[in-house]
């Protein structure tokens, strides 16, 4: 039983990584911009979070929380930087949106390398001595006997998820931001024959992609594994896309699928010892989150409905 | 045939002058030293051909282009109109002939996109506010209603909505009719009356020259941009109209040629799938049956199912007694079916390639075109070469793609392909949607000879013109089933009836 | 049929008569370059930000894959698995899918093929072993390519992420298959060593091209470039030439219209997915099967593999505009962009970094100018064709137009 709540501690964690980014990609998606470069997104976000804490955290000498705070900041920041790449190539210029994603995702291996000589004067990794939140446990949760288990050593930030969905709900649903923003992923001849622009809406969403997916690359490196190292993000970004197409687009789904998700990664790293588990050879246990993400894509990809003009190009004449 | 005295009013002051209205788009003049005054309490018919210019006109006035040169002036001051906002803001508010609507949404949350009141929502007030809107002017509307379950008319009656909630004195509507049953339009002309006793100013655009006739007060004449005429209804006659319209004489007459109807080339019988709900007829050799109705009510399923692009859940589709329910859409394309899609971008040409590779498209299987897997270019292109000459074509050379060419070429590229292969039975959807009178009539020709030569035609169009142009027998189609059968002489209303599933007397098959 | 005789269009009607291919190749050469200049200019900008000449850096990037000592032996040994990698995933692209999953069909395919070379070499004696092996590696890309194939066409799974997912699994399956069924039986007593296979038989191995050309064994360049650039050709051929490729394009611009002309679009798919495998089964053969004797690898599977080949493969479809010359030559440009990487830290004071920036950059460019000139063209066409129509409409004749019953 402490085994299994072990386990969904580790599940919150990715739980909270896959939560933000797909809610990233939700907000792209839902103005009308699909965005396949949340994986690349999050790279920037690990490699500029784990500076982030390490330079004021470390060097600076600030106290937690600022130090990591200021990683988490940084990464949100740099994510919303490095998206308005593709909120040009796909909003201005009207590339295909799948192919921008693709060249996003490539361009940020290089680019967190060429960022890691800058920030550490090496390509793979990052110096050691990164601070990070202490943690917690939530306070009647973690008294429950064995499956308390679950609630015990949470990095604080995984709250944060809990504390968004329902503000990003009522953003979505009951402002004028929200309206415009769904009706330009719907039908961008629509908002704009009403005289709203859907340039600024598309690219708000994206930014938003990309600060959201950044937040979720540093809180892997700030909080979770306490460093750098190229080639952490292990496809959550692709896992982050599976979960919002299962969400059918809904901020408050998409929890659901994220901690299906999220317990998915946990599989491998806590329930290696159970039954059936033991049985199977480890590196096939070590498939456990992809397998599950191409089951699920498979079983219910004809059951959800996509916002209606997203991946198509506007073509507006004036604005 | 006019409606209402204008007489009166037309003495009032124009709401709005356009003076002089020149637009270049590269390679064509959309619009060409174009005046013309909007006067309050009138509707001012505004008609040409496609490609005239009509919609480009009101577009400019609405803000969506900048005009090269001209002014505008409203309420005796001039203006410059940067956006469809700006032109809100000064009164003018325009109704797309394809509707803008978000389909997810509700009636109210349409009409108020991008006049919120705020940055909060408040969905009870709003629906309040087009509510009470709607009954000022007598439109049947439930503003809680999700735009994705109304019908056309009902869709329509928002997009006025929108406008009038933004106070906008002068209503543009471009083809409004083109979507609607004889029925709706008369609901919408209904409608209209009662906007121009309130004061409004409304243009109409449209190529139904009888419509036009019978809601106008004045009609203007574009032709290939310019003014070409400026009349009223009691001045000018249907013919005249078109002859303006073309710049040629316009001779109506049609003539269908006598031929001896023979044995069934298609049989539907109880189609049961998508929004087809037992649906059954036949096609004999040498008739053309026309299916009406208005867009939504399974047209597209309907022509979907015969070519096999969409399953069946229940039925059977015999041609000359072969059933090719379950068949691919190859199988039913080489058993002898032509296909003339509704959407000729979507399903009938593949933009992106050249004209001769767009030809080959059905035939790329077959021996002359095709050897052990390896393209024959040469045999494809000299097919390629011959159809573009027979059906005139106009292109450069058939290595243009054919995103390039304009919509009647499209059309006519299509028919060419399909009409090649000789088919048993030509199946046509919409097959002048969009095209120029010449295009039309071009069209037309090819549907009667296909009859002529003995062959069987299945029309379905929203177009009662068309219907009544070229069809032996029509059946009507609502809500996936046929709900009647009229002979081409049963007058407009009655077909009508059966488009609304309004089945009186006559049998439903 | 023939119905309203008018005249052609004029040729004097005032339009330039070159023929369409011509505005095409003169387009994307010109978008090309104008890529090219961008992304050497802001490279430029970034060089001059580390205080280096421009000049410089780029000098070095070209003198050592240019002149250096068997520097043009090493650029086409380099390009040899990005051309297979990048024509895998241009094959799918045609028909409009993304086979983001090169990678991890390189990675089964190397497994298939290391099996083969050890399991069969008592069967398949001399070359035909060398022959035995290829085709295991490409059977094991088809194979692994067919699962999310297979998932796209029968479930509409978006193959951008299961492909994806395939990869991930591939890693553990390489580990798997290197712990156990492939694991090495031949360590030295008491010697410690990495986890790999067993070492192939000699005649498994493809042999070394460099030493006819001049060049020694170092950058193991083989008869798998000569390879490679046959398969472009041949890839060239089924996309232009043959009806699969004619049918794959038509699905890729047009899924509607293509499915109503009667293509079956699941089939065209999978086939793409089949073809794209069997090529991407190729990217691994030259990292096991080639020797390369100053690093005492190849002729087995190593646990340290090069990843990231089919990645790179997408970089280079873009590249070279998913057309396979195009490819052939951006796989060349790539390779000795990636060069001149080593060389950077010894000749100058730049981070060898930079010229994964330099390839990003130059990506970026390339798609966007790529895609402006070629909607550019497309507008240029149709304003011309509507212009001509005007002419010919003013020559027109009398029209019969049906009535409706009023």
């Amino acid at each position: 039983m402490s085994k299994l709540g072990f386990a969904i501690s580790i599940a919150f964690t990715y739980f909270t990584i896959i939560y933000l980014t797909g809610l990233g990609g939700l907000f792209s998606e839902r103005s009308g911009i699909v965005n396949i470069g949340l994986e690349g997104l999050m790279i920037i976000g690990t490699v500029s979070g784990s500076f982030g804490a390490y330079y004021f955290g470390a060097k600076l000498g600030w106290s937690v929380p600022a130090g990591p705070i200021m990683g988490l900041l940084l990464g949100l920041a740099c994510g919303a930087a490095f998206a308005s790449i593709h909120a040009l190539a796909t909003v201005t210029f009207k590339i295909d949106h799948i192919v921008s994603g693709v060249v996003i995702n490539l361009v940020a291996v290089g680019l967190a390398r060429f960022l890691s000589t800058i920030f550490f004067g090496q390509a793979t990794q990052s110096d050691p001595g990164q601070p990070h939140l202490h943690v917690i446990s939530i306070p009647l949760l973690s008294s429950i006997p064995a499956f308390g288990r679950a609630f015990q050593g949470l990095s604080p930030f995984v709250l944060f998820p809990f504390l968004i969905v329902f503000p990003v709900w009522w953003v979505l649903n009951r402002t004028r931001w929200g309206l415009r923003l769904r009706s330009a992923g719907e039908n961008p001849e629509a908002t704009r024959s009403l005289g709203v622009a859907v340039a600024p809406l598309r690219w708000e969403g994206v930014l938003i992609s990309g600060a959201l997916a950044g937040l979720a690359g540093a809180f892997l490196s700030v909080e979770i594994v306490n460093n750098w190292r190229e080639g952490q993000t292990l496809g959550l970004g692709f896992i982050a896309l599976a979960a919002l197409i299962l969400s059918n687009w809904n901020p408050i789904r998409l929890m659901g699928a994220a901690f299906l998700f999220g317990f998915a990664q946990a599989v491998p790293l806590a329930l290696r010892d159970w039954p059936i588990i033991r049985s199977i050879p480890e590196q096939f246990v070590n498939m456990t989150p992809y397998v599950v993400t191409i089951v699920v894509l498979a079983g219910f990809i004809g059951r959800v409905r996509p916002p209606a003009a997203a991946g198509k190009a506007y073509e507006g004449t004036t604005t | 045939m006019s409606d209402g005295d204008g007489a009166g009013r037309g003495s009032a002051p124009p709401f709005v002058v356009l003076e002089g209205i020149t637009k270049r788009f590269p390679g064509v003049v959309a619009n060409d030293d174009v005046s013309l005054q909007l006067r309050p309490g009138e509707v001012h018919a505004l008609i040409g051909e496609n490609g005239a210019g009509k919609s480009t006109l009101m577009r400019i006035l609405y803000g969506m282009y900048p005009s090269d040169s001209g002014r505008i002036v409203i309420k005796g001051e001039e203006v410059r109109i940067h956006s469809p906002r700006d032109a809100i803001a000064r009164g003018i508010g325009m109704v797309h002939q394809h509707f803008v609507l978000v389909d997810p949404f509700t009636v109210a949350e349409n009409v108020i996109l991008g006049d919120e009141g705020g940055a909060i929502l408040q969905p009870e007030e709003s629906e309040q506010k087009v509510k009470e809107l709607a009954d000022a002017y007598g439109f049947q509307i439930d503003p809680h209603a999700t735009v994705e379950d109304l019908s056309v008319g009902e869709e329509q009656r928002v997009e006025i909505l929108k406008a009038l909630y933004r106070g906008v004195e002068i209503l543009i509507l471009d083809e409004p009719t083109a979507v609607l049953t004889p029925s709706e339009t008369g609901d919408l002309f209904e409608n209209l009356r009662r906007l121009r006793a309130d004061g409004k100013s409304i243009v109409f655009i449209s190529h139904k020259l009888d419509e036009v006739l019978e809601i106008a007060d004045r009609i203007t004449v574009l032709r290939r941009g310019a003014v070409v005429g400026e009349t009223t209804p009691a001045e000018t006659s249907k013919a005249k109209l078109a002859e303006m319209m073309v710049g040629r004489p316009v001779l109506f007459r049609l003539e269908k040629p006598e031929v001896e109807v023979g044995e069934p080339v298609l049989r539907l019988e109880g189609l049961t799938g998508g929004r087809l709900r037992d649906l059954s007829l036949d096609v004999r050799a040498g008739e053309i049956v026309g299916v009406a109705g208005v867009e939504g009510n399974g047209q597209r399923d309907l022509a979907d199912v015969v070519m096999g692009l969409r399953p069946l859940d229940a039925g059977r589709i015999l041609l000359d007694g072969e059933d090719l329910a379950s068949r691919s859409t190859a199988e039913i394309r080489n058993a002898g079916v032509g296909f003339v899609p509704e959407d000729r971008h979507e399903q009938g040409l593949v933009l992106g390639m050249t004209l001769w590779e767009n030809l080959v498209l059905g035939r790329q299987d077959d021996p002359p075109f095709v050897r052990f897997g390896v393209l024959s270019l040469r045999t494809i292109k000299e097919l390629a070469r011959k159809l573009v000459r027979l059906f005139d074509v106009r292109a450069r050379s058939i290595d243009v793609t054919a995103g390039a060419l304009s919509g009647g070429n499209q059309q006519k590229l299509i028919l060419a392909r399909e009409l090649e292969t000789d088919p048993k039975l030509l199946l046509a959807a919409q097959p002048t949607r969009g095209l120029d009178v010449g295009a039309i009539e071009f069209v037309w020709s090819q549907i009667l000879e296909q009859k002529a030569a003995g062959r069987g035609v299945l029309l379905i169009s929203a177009e009662l013109d068309e219907i009544y142009a070229l069809s032996d027998r029509i059946l009507t189609l609502y809500e996936g089933t046929i709900t009647g059968e009229y002979p081409p002489s049963a007058p407009a209303e009655d077909v009508g009836r059966g488009m609304l599933g309004d089945v009186a007397a006559q049998g439903a098959r | 049929m023939a119905i309203t005789a008018t005249a052609p269009p004029a040729a004097g009607s005032g339009v330039k008569t070159r023929p369409e291919w011509l505005e095409r190749a003169i387009g994307q050469g010109l978008a090309l370059l104008l890529a090219l200049v961008i992304a050497l200019g802001l490279g430029a900008i970034i060089i001059l930000l580390y205080g280096e000449s421009p000049l410089a850096v780029y000098g070095s990037i070209l003198r050592a894959s240019t002149t250096d000592k068997d520097g043009p032996a090493w650029v086409l040994s380099a390009a040899t698995p990005l051309i297979f990698s990048a024509l895998a995933v241009s094959v799918c692209f045609k028909g409009g899918l993304f086979n983001i999953g090169v990678e991890g069909q390189y990675l089964v395919a190397m497994v298939t093929a290391a099996w083969a070379a050890l399991h069969l070499g008592g069967i398949l004696p001399g070359p035909l072993l060398m022959w035995g092996v290829l085709l295991f590696g490409i059977l094991g890309g088809m194979a692994y390519a067919a699962i999310p194939g297979g998932l796209k066409v029968k479930t509409g799974a978006h193959e951008v992420v299961t492909t994806i997912m395939m990869n991930g699994i591939a890693v553990s399956l390489v580990a798997w298959a290197l712990n156990n069924p492939l694991r090495y039986t031949n360590a030295p007593v008491g010697q410690n060593v990495d986890l790999r296979t067993n070492i192939f038989p000699a005649h498994a191995k493809v042999p070394d091209l460099g030493h006819l050309l001049g060049y020694g064994p170092a950058p193991r360049l083989s008869w798998l470039f000569p390879l490679a650039v046959l398969a472009a050709a041949i890839v060239w051929f089924i996309v232009k030439r043959m009806r699969l490729g004619y049918e794959a394009r038509a699905v890729g611009a047009s899924v509607g219209s293509a499915q109503a002309g009667g293509i079956g679009i699941g089939s065209v798919q999978m086939k793409l997915f089949l073809i794209s495998g069997a090529l991407a089964g190729l990217v691994g053969m030259q990292q096991i099967l080639v020797n390369n004797a100053s690093t005492s690898t190849g002729g087995y599977l190593p646990q340290n593999y090069e990843a990231t080949l089919g990645f790179t493969g997408i970089a280079v479809a873009f590249l070279g505009q998913n057309n396979p010359i195009g490819i052939v030559f951006a796989a060349i440009f790539w390779a000795s962009l990636s060069r001149g990487e080593s060389i950077l830290p010894i000749e100058t004071d730049m981070p060898r970094e930079f010229v994964i920036i330099l390839q990003g950059i130059l990506i970026m460019s390339v798609v966007i100018t790529y895609t402006l000139a070629k909607r550019r063209l497309e507008r240029r066409q149709t304003g011309r064709v509507l212009a001509e129509e005007e002419v010919v409409a003013a020559q027109g004749g009398p029209v019969e137009v049906g009535e409706a019953l009023s």
